[in-house]
C-alpha cells in the first residue's frame, strides 16, 4: 500500500518506459510482419510457411518483451524478467504435447483429398513429396 | 457485417427485438420473472423504506476491503449456486418425466415437459454456472478473506484491482442471469461444441452470451489471481517464512498460479470463437483450413488447471479444519506443501483425457493416462496426511469438521472412480456417460462440502458469532442423503451405459434409478430449506452465541489472533510470526492476552466506486456484442479506456487511520469480548519461555521495538 500515494509516472516501470525504444519496437515489428508476409505470398510449402511464421512470431514476442516491458537482467527488472522464464517449461508442455497429439491425430482423422486446401500442419506428409 | 446473420437487425437495437423478451412467452419464464421482479423489488423497497442506500454504497460497493469484497463475492457465489440447483432440479425432472415412448409431453415437448432445445439451455447453464459462477466466486470470495489475514497483512497488495475482479464476475454473473429472460442460452454444454458452436450452426444468441460472460469472469479472475499470488509474496508479516505459511495460503498460492497461467488460454480460445462468430475467421471450421479439434485442445488446456484450481483451495480448507478439531498439528507439513504443488504441476500435463475419443494416436493416450494416475500419488499423500492428523487427536464433530470429513469421504469415492476413468480403454466405453458425471459431480461436492465447512469454520471470525448447530446438522444429513440419491443411481446407470444429456429416456428400465435420483433431489431441497433456517436461526440467536479472537478454542493459525469481527485494518500491529501455528504457539507460551502499549497511524486504501462503475460498463460491453448492438459497444469501451486512464492518474487513492481511532476501535472490541471469552475460550497451560517477539513495527527501527511495553518479551 505505501509508495501508492506517489505520482503513477514516478513508478519505476513506468519511468523505465522511453519513446525510443517505442519506435524501434513498431519499426521491427512492422519490418517482421512484413516478413512473415512476404512468406505467406512466397509459395513455400505449407508446412514450412507454418514453422517459418511460428518462428517469426516467437522472434516478435522475445523482442517486444524486451523493447517494451523491458525484460532484462538490470537489477529492477530481474525478477520480472526471471519470473517470465518460469513460464517457458509451461509453453514446452503444452505446445509440444499439442503438437505431438495433432501429429498423430491428423493421420486418423483429416484424411482429405490431394490438394484441397486444408490446414497447413494437416499437410505434413504431404509436404515431403513435393 | 463480415458474417451472415440470420433474423433481423437494426443499428439501433441490434438483433434485440420484442420477439427476442422470452420472459414474456415462455410458461416457465413468465412465474420465474414475475417472482424475480417482485423479489427485485422487494429488495429495492426494503433498503429504500430502511434508508441503507448511502449505507449500501459508502460500505459495500465502493469498499477495497478485501474481506467485504470476499462477502459480496461468497454472496454472487450462493445467489448462483441456487440459480445452478434450480437447473438440476428442471434437468432431473425432465429425465424423470420423460422415460419410455409412453410418457406423456407436456407445454409443446413430446415427452416430459421441455423441448431439446430448452433442456439443452439448462444442462449449459448449469454447468457453466455452477462450475465459473457458483464455485469460482465462492473459493475466491474464502481466499480473498482469509489469505491476507492469515499472513498477518492488512489488506491485498492491490486492492482497487481486488474490487475489479469482483464486479466483472459480477457483471458476468449478471449476463448469465439475463439470458434468462432476454434471448436465450448456449445450448450445447458448458464447454462447447465446436463447430457446432460457430454461427451457421447457432445463429442465436446464446453462444454469445456464454462466450461474453465466460471472458468476463475470466478476466476477473486473472486479476483476482495477480493480487494473490503478490500478496501471498510480497505481504507476509514479518517472521512469516515460506515454511511458516499456514497450508490454506500455500493452496491458495498453488491454485492461483495455475490461474494465472491457464485463464490465458481460455480467453485466447474463446476469442477465437469470437472472430469466428463476428469477423467470419476460420479457426474452429472444418474446412477453409480451421481445425475444430483445436478448440477442444484450447478449451481443455485451461479446463483441467481449472477444475484443480477449484479442488486446490478446498483441499486447503480441510487441512485448516482439521488440525483445529484434532486438537493437533497438521501431520506432513512439508508433505502437504509439495503435494499442493505437485497437483499444481500435473495438472499441465493431463488435460488431453477430456478427449481420449478424438483418435489420438495410442502412444498420445497412454501417455496422458499414466500422467492422469499420477495426479493419484499426491492425493492420497494429502489423504492419508489428514487420516493421520486425526490419529490420536481430541477429534471433536462440530459442523465444519463434519464437512470436512464428508469432503474427505466424497474425495476417496470421486477419486477412485477418477482413476477408473484414466483409462483410456475404459473411456472409450464411457465417454460422454453418466459414470464420467457421477465422478466429476462427486468430485465438486468435495468442493462444495468444503466450501461449507468454511463457511461454518470462518463465519464467526467475519461476524463474531458462531452459527447454530442443530439446524445446520439438519442441513448437513440431508445433503449426505441427497448425494447418496443421487449420486449411486447415477453411478449405476453411468456402467448401465446411459449418455449425457439425455432429454429422453429410451430404457424404461432406466427408470427406478431416475425417480431414485428424483428423491435425492427432494432430500437436496429439503437440505436447502434446512440451510435457510439454519441462517435465519443464527441471526436471530446471534447474541447468544458471541465469540472472542479464537472462536473454536482451538484455532492454529495467525487469522485467529485477531478480533472477531476483523476490524477493517486486521491487526492493530502487525504481528511477529514466530512459529508455523502462531497462534498454537503463543497459547503454548502464554503470549495470548499481548496489547502494545501505543498504537500507530494505519495506512490505508481509500473506498472507490471506480470498479462498480467499470464493471457495469463492461456488463454493458458484453450485452452489446452479445446482441450485436455497435454504438453501445463503442460507447462502452470508450467510457473504459476513459475511466481507467482517469483513475490512474488519481493520486488521492489512501487514506490513514489515526492512532486513537485504532485505539478506541482495539477498546471496544476487547471490552464486547471480555464479555463472553470466559465461555469461548478454554484455559491454556504454560507460560512465556524465551525470547518471543509479538508485534512488530514497520519499518522496524533500529535497535529492535523493545521501547514500547508489549513490544519484545
Amino acid at each position: 500500500m505505501s509508495g501508492h500515494a506517489a505520482n503513477p509516472l514516478h513508478h519505476p516501470e513506468v519511468s523505465i518506459a522511453n519513446g525510443k525504444t517505442y519506435l524501434a519496437n513498431f519499426v521491427i515489428s512492422v519490418a517482421l510482419m512484413t516478413v512473415a508476409l512476404l512468406v505467406v505470398l512466397s509459395g513455400m510449402a505449407p508446412f514450412d510457411v507454418f514453422l517459418v511464421t511460428t518462428a517469426i512470431g516467437g522472434l516478435t514476442v522475445i523482442i517486444q518483451s524486451y523493447l517494451i516491458l523491458h525484460t532484462d537482467t538490470s537489477r529492477g527488472q530481474f525478477w520480472h524478467t526471471f519470473s517470465l522464464l518460469l513460464f517457458v517449461p509451461l509453453f514446452i508442455v503444452t505446445i509440444g504435447l499439442t503438437a505431438w497429439m495433432f501429429h498423430g491425430l491428423y493421420q486418423r482423422t483429416m484424411i482429405m483429398p490431394a490438394r484441397s486446401g486444408a490446414s497447413p500442419m494437416s499437410l505434413h506428409t504431404r509436404a515431403g513429396t513435393r | 457485417m463480415l458474417v451472415h446473420l440470420q433474423g433481423s437487425w437494426s443499428p439501433a437495437l441490434g438483433r434485440l427485438c420484442m420477439k427476442q423478451l422470452a420472459f414474456l412467452h415462455v410458461p416457465i419464464l413468465e412465474y420465474t420473472f414475475a417472482v424475480v421482479a417482485l423479489l427485485g423489488l422487494a429488495a429495492v423497497g426494503a433498503v429504500t423504506y430502511f434508508g441503507k442506500w448511502k449505507y449500501l454504497w459508502r460500505e459495500w460497493l465502493t469498499t477495497v476491503d478485501h474481506k467485504r469484497i470476499g462477502i459480496m463475492y461468497i454472496i454472487i457465489g450462493l445467489v448462483m449456486l441456487l440459480r445452478g440447483f434450480a437447473d438440476a432440479v428442471m434437468i432431473r425432472l425432465q429425465q424423470d418425466m420423460a422415460i419410455g415412448p409412453h410418457s406423456p409431453g407436456y407445454m409443446g415437448a413430446v415427452h416430459g415437459y421441455l423441448t431439446p432445445f430448452h433442456i439443452g439451455q439448462i444442462f449449459s447453464a448449469h454447468g457453466m454456472i455452477m462450475i465459473v459462477f457458483a464455485a469460482t466466486p465462492l473459493l475466491v470470495g474464502l481466499m480473498n478473506i482469509i489469505v491476507p489475514i492469515q499472513i498477518g497483512a492488512r489488506d491485498m497488495a492491490y486492492p482497487y484491482l481486488n474490487a475489479l475482479g469482483l464486479w466483472l464476475t459480477g457483471g458476468g454473473a449478471a449476463l448469465v442471469m439475463l439470458s434468462l429472460f432476454i434471448g436465450n442460452f448456449a445450448h450445447g454444454g458448458w464447454y462447447g461444441f465446436l463447430p457446432y458452436f460457430e454461427l451457421p450452426y447457432s445463429p442465436g444468441v446464446g453462444v454469445d452470451y456464454w462466450m461474453w460472460a465466460f471472458q468476463l469472469s475470466a478476466i476477473g479472475t486473472s486479476l483476482g489471481s495477480i493480487n494473490l499470488i503478490a500478496t501471498i509474496v510480497k505481504m507476509r508479516a514479518p517472521g512469516m517464512t515460506w515454511m511458516r505459511l499456514p497450508i490454506f495460503t500455500w493452496a491458495s498460492l498453488s491454485t492461483n498460479l495455475i490461474a494465472l497461467t491457464s485463464f490465458p488460454v481460455l480467453m485466447v480460445a474463446l476469442a477465437l470463437v469470437g472472430m469466428d462468430r463476428y469477423l467470419g475467421t476460420h479457426f474452429y471450421t472444418a474446412g477453409m483450413g480451421g481445425n475444430l479439434m483445436l478448440y477442444n485442445d484450447l478449451f481443455w488446456i485451461w479446463g483441467h488447471p481449472e477444475v484443480y484450481f477449484l479442488i486446490l483451495p478446498a483441499f486447503g480448507i480441510m487441512s485448516e479444519i482439521i488440525p483445529t478439531f484434532s486438537e493437533k498439528t497438521l501431520f506432513g507439513y512439508a508433505t502437504m506443501v509439495i503435494a499442493s504443488f505437485a497437483i499444481g504441476g500435473v495438472s499441465w500435463g493431463v488435460w488431453l483425457h477430456h478427449f481420449f475419443t478424438m483418435a489420438a494416436a495410442p502412444s498420445v493416450n497412454s501417455f496422458y493416462s499414466i500422467t492422469t494416475m499420477l495426479v493419484g500419488i499426491p492425493t492420497g499423500v494429502k489423504i492419508f496426511n489428514w487420516i493421520f492428523t486425526m490419529y490420536r487427536g481430541r477429534v471433536r464433530f462440530e459442523l465444519p469438521m463434519m464437512w470436512a470429513l464428508l469432503a474427505l469421504s466424497l474425495l476417496i469415492v470421486g477419486g477412485m472412480t477418477g482413476m477408473m476413468n484414466a483409462f483410456a480403454s475404459n473411456d472409450y466405453m464411457w465417454h460422454n456417460g453418466i459414470f464420467v458425471v457421477a465422478h466429476f459431480h462427486m468430485m465438486v461436492l468435495v468442493i462444495a462440502s468444503s466450501i461449507f465447512g468454511a463457511v461454518e469454520y470462518w463465519f464467526p471470525k467475519l461476524f463474531g458469532f458462531k452459527l447454530e448447530q442443530k439446524w445446520g446438522k439438519w442441513f448437513f444429513w440431508f445433503m449426505v442423503l441427497g448425494t447418496g440419491f443421487v449420486f449411486v443411481p447415477m453411478f449405476i446407470l453411468g456402467l448401465a451405459g446411459m449418455t449425457r444429456r439425455l432429454d429422453y429416456i429410451p430404457y424404461t428400465a432406466w427408470g427406478p434409478y431416475l425417480h431414485l435420483e428424483m428423491v435425492g433431489i427432494g432430500l437436496y431441497g429439503a437440505a436447502l430449506l434446512f440451510f435457510l433456517a439454519h441462517l435465519y436461526v443464527s441471526l436471530r440467536d446471534r447474541e447468544s452465541r458471541r465469540v472472542g479472537a479464537d472462536a473454536w478454542g482451538t484455532g492454529r493459525s495467525v487469522e485467529w489472533m485477531t478480533h472477531s469481527p476483523v476490524p477493517s485494518y486486521n491487526f492493530a500491529l502487525i504481528p511477529h510470526i514466530n512459529a508455523r501455528d502462531e497462534w498454537a504457539w503463543r497459547k503454548d507460551n502464554g503470549l495470548t492476552e499481548l496489547h502494545p502499549g501505543d498504537y500507530e497511524p494505519i495506512h490505508m486504501p481509500k473506498n472507490t466506486g471506480v470498479p462498480l462503475v467499470l464493471g457495469a460498463f463492461f456488463f454493458t460491453l458484453a450485452f452489446g456484442l452479445t446482441w450485436r448492438i455497435w454504438w453501445l459497444t463503442a460507447l462502452s469501451t470508450a467510457a473504459i479506456v476513459i475511466m481507467i486512464i482517469v483513475r490512474s492518474f488519481d493520486t488521492d487513492t489512501d487514506m490513514t487511520i489515526p492512532p486513537n481511532e485504532v485505539e478506541r476501535t482495539e477498546k471496544r472490541r476487547s471490552d464486547r469480548a471480555s464479555d463472553f471469552i470466559a465461555t469461548g475460550v478454554p484455559p491454556y497451560a504454560g507460560g512465556p519461555v524465551g525470547t518471543a517477539t509479538a508485534y512488530q513495527r514497520l519499518p522496524e527501527p533500529a535497535g529492535g521495538t523493545g521501547a514500547s511495553s508489549g513490544g519484545r518479551l
